[in-house]
């Protein structure tokens, strides 16, 4: 049986692919970068990948807003081939979380915005608790545990205004909340529980095998 | 056919907003928003406007007001760039506009500010409006059209053998440049041996930024050779890992498995002292691509960065520039936006407040590349390979960036600054990375100092190279021959491609979303060449004939073609000109220790904690990414709160692999006022120090020096050769070379006080391999417990000292 295939979306910005993919290669996937060129021109397509991931970055240079640019992307040019991924596993991870986010895939009742200091957030060993209702395969049997990996990002606080179509994943300890979100959450995934979209990076702590997890879950769902 | 129509968009968030809090510590109910203006050519439908609308706003926060309602109010000013210069953001906005259904055009972004306080218009000029690249609006702003206007201006020509000694020194000063006489003799030579009738101010302006000490280090050359004893000191060590030194854009050293690393730092002090974001933010920029330009393009794997400015709370001692306050607030943003952006980890950041450095600041950027040996040697063009730009597009920014910045702050202006822009350099960045894998660059370099002339210049000599500059797309019209070839707008690197990998390497670039543009080719001819135009090329017109330029002189995205003009066709045996050679007398004496010290009591460990030298930094730190490639091992903030400054940064460059580098720094600012020599001693022990007790091998570990000097005060000339020999010596006895460097001898600036130099000083960068991180020892007062033990010799002096106080140092 061959190596599940994961799409990793590659914009103009995108600055942390080349770990997702070394993160998803660990867990024995096959990681392929799709550029938006490609998708532009019809050469590639999300829905050919059994995961999809929207890794960090700074999409199209944050211009108009983080996410807003790749969001817009989706929702407007691409919006058959994220309806086909339905029943796949996605992980959204901190600029993807953003594009996620304004793509629409988490409903329209979330944002991210500035954080709370008014600016970026560098902690390489942020913690992060894993809802034990999280009832998301990205973090199967991971309920309850405290995960440490990078925080990067300045615009990463979570806000809501309605809760339908998604849930808390993760949250950070209390007192530990580097952004600012709302009731400390660090991570939300779809009713479904097959997107995952988080602000921080576990792609960026290769060698932790509790944070590795994540992404053998993911492939994990998707064989 | 509807004539084109301008829209414009406010965008208001519905609580706070986003007024620069430095801003609003002057004018505490200052607000700010951004506009947008975007032409289109046909009436949009409202489905499309609202559909623009929702991209333009985020739905939950902000909220966009259109038409009228956008419109300028009273107490409210608006600031923009001004005509001509096109907005790092206007390709994204006319693609939304143009993907939700409207017939865009062209875009323009604004911000405005608004606030009840009758100082808002000067208060906004001052702070927060550069006028040479900005204009600041208060009432509405009429335009007609949104895209770029302007005529091409022809060059001039000057018959320098018809002129007398003062004209020729006249010419050599006028128009911004710094030409000496003995410069201006060369040229007229140049006139006389190539028996032209006259020369360009083409030329004329080409070798005022060839001859700029910042691009030919006449400094150095004067005194007979410095960069050459640090050479010859590194070839001495016998060192096996040089791979290769102050040769390429950074020193490549190598490190494991068959590839190797990349050092490089450079100074922007000239640019930072006149917009200190811009400059910072472009300091960044420059550094990183000269890693991308390193070889056949290596890959950013890290970076530094080091400030020195005045006093917070002190004025600036240049009317207009930013005071030192000003200079620390916009560094961080600065250094934050393109480094965070780019992707690339901090590895180490540090800040000094310092009153030599009031009038120029020390601007320090450094970066660290990996490069499989195999593509680690500086690329050579051969004859028919093309000269094809890429990135960003070249404007009115930056002229005269080169050889200002050699003349000190005061010759500068703010047309001296460039504009960064870091979207575009990470996605070459991609490109690069690829195009080299796929075999298509034979040569790559940065365009930084001196823009096009300085890249082309170096990579075609000796083969010899041509370009048109008509074929170079630019984002300011109307620009002169000489401004095209001198600008240094931000974001290009040069490639020399051959023919036929010319189709492969545009689907590259195109997959990742660069402008590229064949621009010229290499000639083998031994000339450089620059036209405006088509001159009969018959290199133009075989490259036409294969479809590698257009065939019209009228570009889409140039200034097009006016007939043609020839710039200059000059051999490169003639562009050289030797600076007068000067000897520095022995090095001076360095003045005796004060008698009296500061008592040191039981508030001293406050007061030294408290110094900016000692303290916590982390309020910047904490803002640079320092996790991005996922590569870090250790550093540069550890301890709980990640408050705590490391004194080294480690990484795995190679994922699968232990292996790793090190990375060291070694200034002390203070100690360089009271003795030069002994405190570029101390920085390259500091480095050294810290290198082996992390538990790197000296033989491992490579050096990089950057100087920064006066050239108006007493021995300079005297401090920089004793400098440069202590380097070389201590390079020597302990066998760690430096294998790159970068000297800025512009450190005296005229000021309302006069004459302000910065003391004789070089910045000390270590970088160091080990074969697995997994061996290297982490800082042992990290823990408690452990005891602290002083080795080596005392002095009773405490010169350079935190005790000693803010510049007790010196007398």
């Amino acid at each position: 049986m061959s190596a599940p295939s994961v799409g990793i979306l590659h914009t103009p910005g995108t600055n942390s692919h080349v770990e997702t993919a070394f993160a998803f290669e660990r867990v024995g996937a096959s990681a392929r970068y799709v550029m938006m060129a490609s998708l532009l021109d019809g050469t590639d397509r999300l829905d050919r990948y059994d995961v999809v991931c929207l890794p960090g970055g700074f999409s199209y240079g944050d211009h108009l807003g983080a996410g807003a640019v790749a969001g817009a992307r989706l929702r407007w040019t691409f919006a058959d081939q994220l309806a086909a991924l339905a029943g796949r596993p996605v992980i959204a991870i901190c600029n993807g979380f953003q594009v996620a986010v304004r793509a629409g895939l988490f409903g329209d009742g979330v944002t991210l915005t500035t954080n709370l200091n008014g600016t970026f957030r560098n902690l390489r060993h942020q913690p992060h608790v894993v809802d034990p209702a999280a009832g998301s395969p990205w973090l199967a049997g991971l309920e309850g545990a405290t995960l440490r990996f990078p925080c990067a990002h300045g615009e990463g606080r979570f806000l809501f205004e309605s809760a339908d179509g998604w849930r808390p994943a993760l949250r950070y300890p209390p007192g530990e909340n580097p952004d600012g979100s709302a009731e400390d959450i660090a991570g939300i995934v779809t009713a479904d529980g097959l997107t995952f979209g988080l602000m921080d990076h576990p792609e960026r702590a290769p060698d932790d095998d509790t944070v590795l997890e994540i992404f053998r879950n993911g492939v994990s769902a998707a064989r | 056919m509807h004539s084109p129509t301008i829209l414009k968009f406010a965008v208001h968030r519905s609580a706070g907003d986003d007024a620069d809090p430095h801003l609003r510590r002057e004018v505490a109910d200052l607000r700010s928003w951004r506009v947008y203006y975007l032409e289109v050519g046909s009436t949009p439908t409202d489905e499309a406007l609202s559909s623009l609308e929702a991209v333009l706003a985020d739905p939950l926060t902000e909220t966009v007001r259109s038409g009228d309602a956008a419109l300028l109010g009273p107490g409210e000013v608006q600031v923009g760039y001004r005509r001509g210069i096109v907005d790092n953001e206007h390709d994204t906005i006319v693609g939304v506009a143009r993907m939700v259904g409207l017939d865009a055009i062209a875009a323009k972004v604004s911000t405005v500010y608004a606030s009840g306080d009758p100082r808002l218009a000067g208060f906004v000029a001052s702070e927060a409006c550069n006028p040479n690249i900005e204009e600041l609006h208060e009432t509405e702003p009429h335009y007609d059209t949104l895209s770029p206007v302007g005529e091409y201006t022809p060059m001039e020509t000057f018959d320098l053998v018809s002129m007398t000694p003062a004209q020729l020194a006249a010419l050599g000063r006028a128009n911004g440049r710094s030409l000496d006489a003995s410069q201006m003799e060369v040229i007229r030579g140049i006139q006389v041996r190539t028996g032209a009738d006259h020369v360009s101010d083409v030329l004329i302006e080409a070798l005022d930024a060839r001859w700029s000490d910042h691009c030919d280090h006449t400094t150095w050359k004067a005194l007979g050779g410095l960069l050459q004893r640090l050479i010859d000191a590194a070839r001495a060590t016998g060192n096996p890992n040089i791979v290769s030194m102050f040769h390429d854009n950074a020193g490549v050293w190598d490190f494991t498995d068959g590839h190797a690393i990349a050092l490089k730092a450079e100074t922007h002090n000239g640019p930072s002292a006149v917009s200190a974001y811009f400059g910072q933010l472009t300091k960044i920029g420059g550094v990183l691509r000269d890693i991308l330009g390193t070889g056949l393009g290596a890959d950013p794997i890290g970076v530094f960065e080091y400030t020195a400015t005045g006093i917070p709370g002190t004025e600036s001692v240049v009317r207009g520039r930013p005071d030192p306050a000003r200079i620390a607030v916009e560094t961080v943003r600065a250094v934050k936006e393109y480094g965070n952006t780019f992707g690339v980890p901090m590895m180490w950041s540090r800040m000094t407040f310092h009153p030599a450095y009031r009038a120029k600041p020390f601007a320090l950027g450094g970066s660290v590349g990996l490069i499989p040996v195999a593509d680690a040697a500086r690329g050579v063009p051969e004859p028919h390979d093309l000269v094809v730009l890429i990135g960003g597009l070249t404007g009115n920014d930056g002229i005269h960036g080169a050889s200002a910045s050699s003349a000190g702050a005061a010759a500068m202006d703010a047309t001296s600054v460039q504009i960064g822009a870091p979207l575009e350099g990470i996605k070459f960045r991609g490109a690069i990375g690829d195009l080299r894998d796929r075999g298509c660059l034979r040569a790559v370099t940065d365009l930084g100092a001196a823009g096009l002339n300085s890249a082309v210049g170096e990579m075609g000599d000796p083969c010899g190279v041509w370009i048109d500059t008509a074929l170079v797309p630019l984002k300011t019209h109307g620009l002169a021959m000489w401004r095209i070839l001198l600008s240094e707008s931000q974001e290009r690197m040069l490639l020399a491609v051959p023919p036929d990998r010319l189709d492969e390497t545009r689907a590259v670039l195109a997959l990742h979303d660069v402008r590229g543009a064949v621009i010229g080719s290499f000639t083998g001819k031994g000339s450089y060449r620059v036209t405006h135009g088509r001159v009969g090329e018959e290199e133009f017109v075989a490259a036409a004939r294969r479809g590698v330029v257009p065939t019209g002189t009228d570009a889409p995205g140039t200034s097009g073609g006016v007939g043609g003009e020839l710039g200059f066709d000059v051999a490169y045996d003639l562009l050289e000109w030797k600076p007068e050679p000067r000897s520095a007398g022995p090095t001076p004496e360095v003045a005796p220790p004060r008698h009296e010290w500061p008592p040191v009591d039981a508030t001293t460990p406050a007061s030294v904690a408290a110094d900016t030298e000692v303290a916590d930094q982390s309020f910047a730190a904490l803002q640079y990414d320092s996790s991005v490639q996922g590569l870090t091992h250790y550093g540069p903030l550890e301890g709980r709160g990640h408050g705590v400054a490391t004194g080294y940064y480690a990484s795995r460059p190679l994922r699968a692999s232990r292996a790793g580098i090190v990375f060291s720094t070694g200034f002390h600012p203070y100690l360089f006022d009271v003795d030069p020599v002994a405190a570029a001693r101390q920085s390259v022990l500091s480095a050294l120090v810290t290198q082996s007790l992390a538990g790197v091998a000296r033989g491992d570990v490579c050096l990089c020096d950057n100087f920064y000097t006066p050239d108006r005060a007493p021995f300079s000339d005297e401090w920089l050769v004793a400098m440069v020999e202590e380097l070389a010596g201590l390079s020597e006895w302990f066998g760690t070379p430096f294998i790159s460097g970068k000297d800025s001898s512009a450190g005296s600036t005229d000021t309302a006080e006069g004459v302000v130099s910065v003391p004789p000083a070089v910045f000390v960068s270590a970088l160091g391999k080990v074969a697995d991180v997994s061996a290297l020892r982490p800082e042992q007062w990290t823990r408690s417990g452990n005891h602290l033990v002083l080795i080596g010799p005392r002095t009773p002096a405490l010169a350079g000292t935190a005790v000693a106080g803010d510049g007790c140092g010196g007398e």
